[in-house]
């Protein structure tokens, strides 16, 4: 998979990677200086990351055992996977699917148009058919995960399952974390007095250990001690009890994921704008550019390729979300606010290991997924020159 | 000075101040309000706690030192002790990340590198040797030798028809991929490793795993940083004869002081912050903060104000370092100040 | 810098010093001691670590006494805790690869399902009989001959008494002439009448019960405290889980049917957010007088007693767990009328099977260290569970220890003197005792695997049932194959085996 990225440096950015690098090359670095600058890294990763990856892809295949002396891992081949996806954990995992509502078959329509249509393209404009074969791969795969998701969450009746559950957090985290982290970070290089003030109180949430913020939030929601009970009689809600309420608890759990998360973005951003070349943006304002004008067409598409790189790393960590759902309502009411991560939790803390690596097997599979298509769509255009 | 000042010439229309000022203020509250309450709850008993909320001190309820009192007195070196660990190994581990990993970075924005993907299948292949080797019985010593001859003489002839190479993104692709897995996956091969090692239970187990835990983050921002910076500069010294590391050191390294500040205090943050790896890799000598943090729901349940009291001394070290260092920050992680 | 003559008196001192440091064998040589002897020093320079969860429950008295253990016999015990949700993986994992870290354990004893087979626990048995400060006899049948022990050996020291009861507002109770509830078709109708009124005075409405249902917490206790009764009638060796004889769950029956009926009843009169309320929740609510009712272990009695913690103080009355006057005939899978035969151990026809959940945080000893630790860990749990330091830690809300012993139930005036009222004291003290006496107490689910039983499928298909995401009837059939299931996997001779084993039923 990672062989489709390099196809001949066909992107303009890998491109002109090779350009630049090449010059510095071929100005003297050595195989040894390359290999001293790159391999320290290497190392460190191989160490302490290939080894739990090739053995978690064994217990996954396995079933744990403690016997006398010690424990042992029963190879059972794909059994767990297959609880997972068509056994007694698939209501579970994905979900109870329903015949989709008219809104539903609306959304999958325009989904599958939206997938053949890019398929088209592709074949019009040219790519050769590996790139042909493996675009239809992936839009079969998008296909499917769009199938799964209208049939759980708009269906009467369909009921998400954990898969489905991240992938709704994913989404609408990632998103509003992005847009609101942008427009704050926007707004604070605008010259306005104070904007020292605001900068270290945005910074504020992200310092904050992610189990305390989670039990934090807890504190606020509580309907009996929390604070935000008068608020809520003041709005006419006070009868509701947002943690019954699966949609509920699950903004709740949104909430405290984009509170605690939106300084990530905020501070990259903000970073990356502050840093723009100034001359355009001078030359912009001299020629009588309004304020978004320049935004849209100045400052955007200077920063795009770090909005890119870090919308990249915030999707692969929102995946893994587990504090907030675990300590907020322990994956409640019900199944209803269960990331995969806490469902591999769950099985893991009473020593169901194999389906506990199994799952978590299923997340890597999903976000790899998820993050080729990110970068294949998004950064390998934004990428700069 | 922010460069960007120069906008103040055309200020925000005061209704465009005033819309800005609503925003930026509407977050301050959103931020600040559960970080106020988070501080009064550790100044209230637990009565006071749950028989409902109270806002104010001394208006609505008589605030109290208890709490504070059992944290730093009666759990004096309970507390203390996760404390200085938590400084020393967050510290450590984002000192060994940033250094690593920027080097990492410039190599992957400077150097091109073409491993032929045969090469790697060919090294992951040996790797599965001995480990299949060893599995079925055969001393790992011997194991290791054994397939290191293979690979060196399988690389030799077979080696030279690997045409099929990566490039630097794939690199970095596979760096960042390595933080897919959540951590309760790794959790324990990594425990058996370092048991393995005799490293449990110190703090350079977790400096170690969480140095390499957080290189993907500081190889991948600092990677567009350094692509960002324009390379005339380090052309000239290199033209001059410098070597690489010295064009490294003394070029490009103080020109991206502004980049490394923000990687370290992310990476800072995450490691300070890191709980599942620091559970187990710990247990009495090396144990960190958000241990004791979660530590805190027992069970009569969570302990709310001692929590509160653990949470904050946790925020504010890194608060006061995010003041200082923020100055940094705003000098933008992309420079342009090379130009002016 | 000039070097300085050093002085003649400093040079005496440390010649001295360092005679004395050599006379006193440095403490780590010196290890020669019998295994229960009196003698001051007779775990000199012995180093136990003892791994619990963070306090300041059960850790506080442990991290209290040590130094005073340590002072009496020259070892050198040290408390460890970890995190209350990760104490499990951590023992296990920590006995499972070897590393033995701990080499003392304060646990809960219905883990012991998953230490004892593969060996980890040292057998105390015969330590146990020739203890005379442990006075083993004291200790509540229940918990010496089930709690701590495994096919008939004993592998912990109880040093609490863990299990549950109702507490009501004894003041409410009394005013409208009520009794404490019996069975739970009187819980409910106690919960009824007070549900919406204020019942402390603040002029807002309160709840009629108070139970803690949230998932992956405590639900799947309480849930069986509300079951136990239908289910087990004949005596803790018939066990409220399995069919002994077959390792049938006994989830897919009428009688279960009922209880999770009433079990989901109760949140009718409840905070509405009861779902989300762990144990904490509950309490702080009932000691703040929220709550009419509320089902819990022990820890009621003495936090209502703190005024940091508690509006009513001297407003609380406990009682045994409700039971019912109808069981589980185990043959047809129905629910029949109480008799004689059906249930001998009934009261005024009502059966009751007050349930040991989680079975009382207890000391064991990890097998695998040294002797010489091991007798210095025995005789420190030892030290911990004599009448001399329990009885007075049982009275003191922080420590989290219940009464176990006959002893701390029969004198009242520790209580008194901790800050009970005389009648509260009795009230509490013989719920305590007509608890510990019930020969039908239910010994908490002891086989391998216990953890995914209950915390896994059976806590998820309740949690899932009280949201409303399942039917009844769903609920139980998933709880009845996810069951089955995982006894499958383990094997279901080996699983019913162990089952025989933890009840010390004679095979």
């Amino acid at each position: 998979m990672d062989a489709r990225l390099s196809r001949g440096g066909v992107s303009s950015a890998a491109a002109g990677e090779q350009a630049r690098t090449r010059s510095q090359a071929s100005l003297g670095a050595s195989f040894v200086v390359r290999a001293a600058f790159i391999w320290p890294a290497l190392l460190a990763i191989l160490f302490v990351s290939i080894y739990p990856l090739l053995v978690s892809l064994y217990i996954s295949l396995s079933r744990l055992k403690l016997v006398r002396g010690g424990f042992e891992f029963r190879f059972v081949g794909l059994d767990n996977f297959r609880d997972l996806l068509s056994g007694d954990e698939r209501a579970h995992f994905l979900g109870v699917t329903r015949p989709p509502s008219p809104l539903g078959w609306l959304v999958l329509a325009a989904g599958l148009g939206l997938l053949g249509w890019g398929l088209y393209r592709a074949w019009r404009g040219g790519v050769p058919v590996a790139g042909l074969a493996a675009r239809l791969l992936g839009a079969v795969a998008a296909a499917g995960v769009l199938w799964l998701l209208v049939r759980t969450l708009l269906a009467d009746g369909g009921r998400p399952g954990t898969a489905v559950v991240t992938l709704v957090y994913v989404l609408v985290g990632v998103t509003v974390q992005f847009l609101l982290g942008l427009g704050l970070a926007y707004l604070l290089t605008q010259g306005l007095p104070g904007q020292r003030f605001f900068r270290v109180v945005f910074l504020l949430p992200m310092t904050i250990t992610p189990v305390g913020v989670a039990y934090m939030f807890r504190m606020l929601a509580d309907t009996g001690k929390g604070p935000l009970q008068p608020l809520w009689a003041a709005v006419g809600l006070s009868g509701f009890s947002w943690v019954n309420d699966p949609w509920g608890a699950r903004v709740a759990v949104m909430v405290g994921d984009i509170w605690q998360w939106t300084p990530f973005m905020f501070i990259i951003l903000l970073a990356a704008l502050e840093a723009q070349d100034q001359d355009t943006v001078e030359a912009g304002m001299v020629d009588g550019a309004s304020r978004w004008q320049i935004l849209r067409h100045i400052s955007l598409p200077a920063i795009l390729p770090v909005c890119a790189t870090v919308v990249l790393i915030r999707l692969i960590e929102a995946f893994k979300i587990i504090d907030l759902p675990n300590i907020l309502t322990n994956g409640g009411p019900g199944t209803a606010t269960e990331s995969l991560s806490l469902h591999a939790y769950i099985r893991w803390r009473t020593l169901d290991l194999g389906q506990s690596a199994a799952v978590a097997y299923s997340l890597l599979f999903i976000v790899t997924v998820a993050a080729l298509s990110f970068v294949n769509l998004v950064r390998r255009r934004v990428a700069e020159p | 000075m922010n460069p960007l000042r120069r906008r103040s010439v055309r200020d925000l229309p005061p209704a465009g101040k005033l819309a800005a000022y609503l925003v930026l203020g509407g977050w301050a509250l959103v931020v600040l309000f559960p970080l106020y309450w988070l501080v009064i709850t550790s100044f209230k008993l637990p009565i006071q706690v749950n028989s409902g909320p109270f806002y104010l001190p001394f208006v609505d309820f008589r605030p109290s030192l208890d709490a504070w009192r059992y944290i730093f007195v009666d759990l004096r070196d309970d507390t203390l002790r996760p404390y200085v660990n938590t400084v020393v190994v967050a510290l450590g581990s984002s000192s060994l990340a940033l250094v690593l990993g920027s080097a990492g970075a410039y190599a992957l924005a400077r150097f091109p590198y073409r491993p032929r993907l045969g090469m790697i299948a060919l090294a992951a292949g040996c790797l599965a040797l001995v480990a299949v080797a060893v599995g079925l019985g055969m001393p790992a010593a011997a194991a290791v030798v054994v397939a290191a001859g293979c690979f060196a003489i399988l690389a030799a002839t077979v080696g030279r028809r690997f045409r099929r190479t990566l490039s630097n993104g794939d690199i970095a692709f596979w760096m960042i991929s390595q933080r897919i897995l959540p951590p309760v996956a790794v959790v324990i091969p990594i425990y058996v490793l370092f048991q393995h090692l005799r490293l449990l239970d110190t703090r350079t187990a977790l400096v170690i795993t969480y140095a390499a835990t957080n290189l993907p983050i500081v190889v991948w921002l600092m990677r567009d940083y350094f692509a960002k910076l324009p390379w005339e500069l380090e052309e000239a010294a290199v033209v001059d004869g410098a070597s690489a590391f010295r064009v490294f050191r003394s070029i490009t390294l103080p020109l991206s002081l502004p980049g490394l500040v923000a990687t370290f205090l992310i990476v800072l943050v995450f490691s300070w912050n890191e709980y599942l790896l620091a559970l187990f890799l710990s247990s009495a000598d090396a144990q960190t903060m958000p241990l004791t943090v979660a530590a805190q729901n027992a069970t009569r349940g969570p302990q709310w104000w001692y929590m509160s009291v653990l949470i904050q001394i946790m925020i504010l070290p890194v608060i006061a370092l995010a003041i200082v260092l923020e100055r940094f920050v705003s000098r933008g992680l992309l420079v342009g100040a090379v130009k002016g | 810098m000039a070097k300085r003559p050093i002085p003649r008196w400093a040079a005496c001192v440390a010649a001295a010093s360092l005679l004395v440091a050599a006379c006193s064998g440095g403490g780590g040589d010196n290890k020669t001691q019998s295994t229960q002897g009196t003698g001051a020093d007779r775990h000199k320079g012995v180093e136990v670590t003892v791994l619990t969860f963070t306090g300041p429950q059960i850790a506080e008295p442990l991290q209290r006494r040590a130094p005073d253990f340590n002072q009496l016999t020259g070892a050198n015990v040290k408390i460890v805790t970890v995190p209350f949700a990760d104490l499990y993986d951590k023992i296990l994992t920590d006995l499972a690869t070897g590393t033995n870290s701990y080499d003392a354990f304060v646990f809960d004893p219905q883990w012991m399902g998953d230490f004892v087979p593969p060996g980890y626990l040292e057998d105390i048995t015969d330590r146990v009989k020739g203890d005379k400060t442990l006075q083993w006899d004291d200790i509540a049948p229940f918990f010496r001959d089930f709690s701590a022990s495994y096919k008939g050996r004993t592998y912990t020291i109880p040093l609490d008494g863990d299990f549950q009861m109702v507490y009501y507002r004894s003041d409410l109770l009394k005013r409208d002439g009520l009794k404490p509830p019996a069975t739970w078709e009187d819980y409910l109708d106690i919960a009824r009448r007070y549900n919406g009124k204020d019942l402390n005075d603040d002029g807002k409405p309160d709840y009629g019960s108070c139970i803690a249902k949230k998932r992956a917490a405590q639900s799947y206790w309480m849930s069986w405290s509300v079951a136990g009764s239908y289910l087990q009638a004949t005596g803790t060796s018939q066990g409220a889980f399995f069919d002994a004889g077959t390792m049938k769950p006994l989830v897919n029956n009428q009688a279960f049917a009922t209880a999770l009926d009433v079990y989901k009843q109760t949140t009718q009169y409840a905070p509405k957010d009861e779902l989300n309320l762990d144990v904490g929740d509950t309490r702080g609510l009932f000691t703040s007088g929220r709550c009419a009712l509320s089902a819990d272990w022990g820890d009621i009695g003495t936090l209502a007693i703190d005024p940091k913690t508690s509006t009513v103080q001297d407003k609380v009355g406990t009682v045994i767990m409700p039971g019912s006057r109808k069981v589980l005939d185990r043959a047809s899978g129905q629910l029949v009328d109480c008799d004689a035969t059906r249930c001998p151990h009934a009261i005024d026809g009502v059966n009751h099977a007050p349930f040991a959940a989680f079975g009382g945080w207890s000391g064991a000893i990890n097998a695998a260290v040294d002797q010489k630790v091991k007798d210095a860990a025995y005789d420190f749990l030892s030290y911990m569970s004599a009448p001399a330091q329990s009885n007075e830690d049982v009275t003191l809300g922080k420590t989290g220890f219940n009464p176990y012993r006959t002893s701390q139930f029969s004198d009242t005036q520790l209580w008194v003197k901790a800050g009970m009222s005389k009648e509260a004291a009795e009230n509490y003290l013989g719920a305590i005792r007509d608890s510990l006496e019930s020969p039908n107490m239910i010994l908490d689910l002891r086989v391998p695997k216990s953890a995914q039983y209950q915390g896994v499928v059976l806590d998820t298909a309740v949690a899932q049932f009280l949201a409303g995401e399942i039917s009844r009837d769903q609920a139980m059939r998933q709880i009845e194959q996810g069951w089955d299931k995982i006894t499958d996997d383990e094997g279901r001779d080996e699983q019913k085996a162990a089952y025989a084993d933890s009840l010390n039923i004679q095979r």
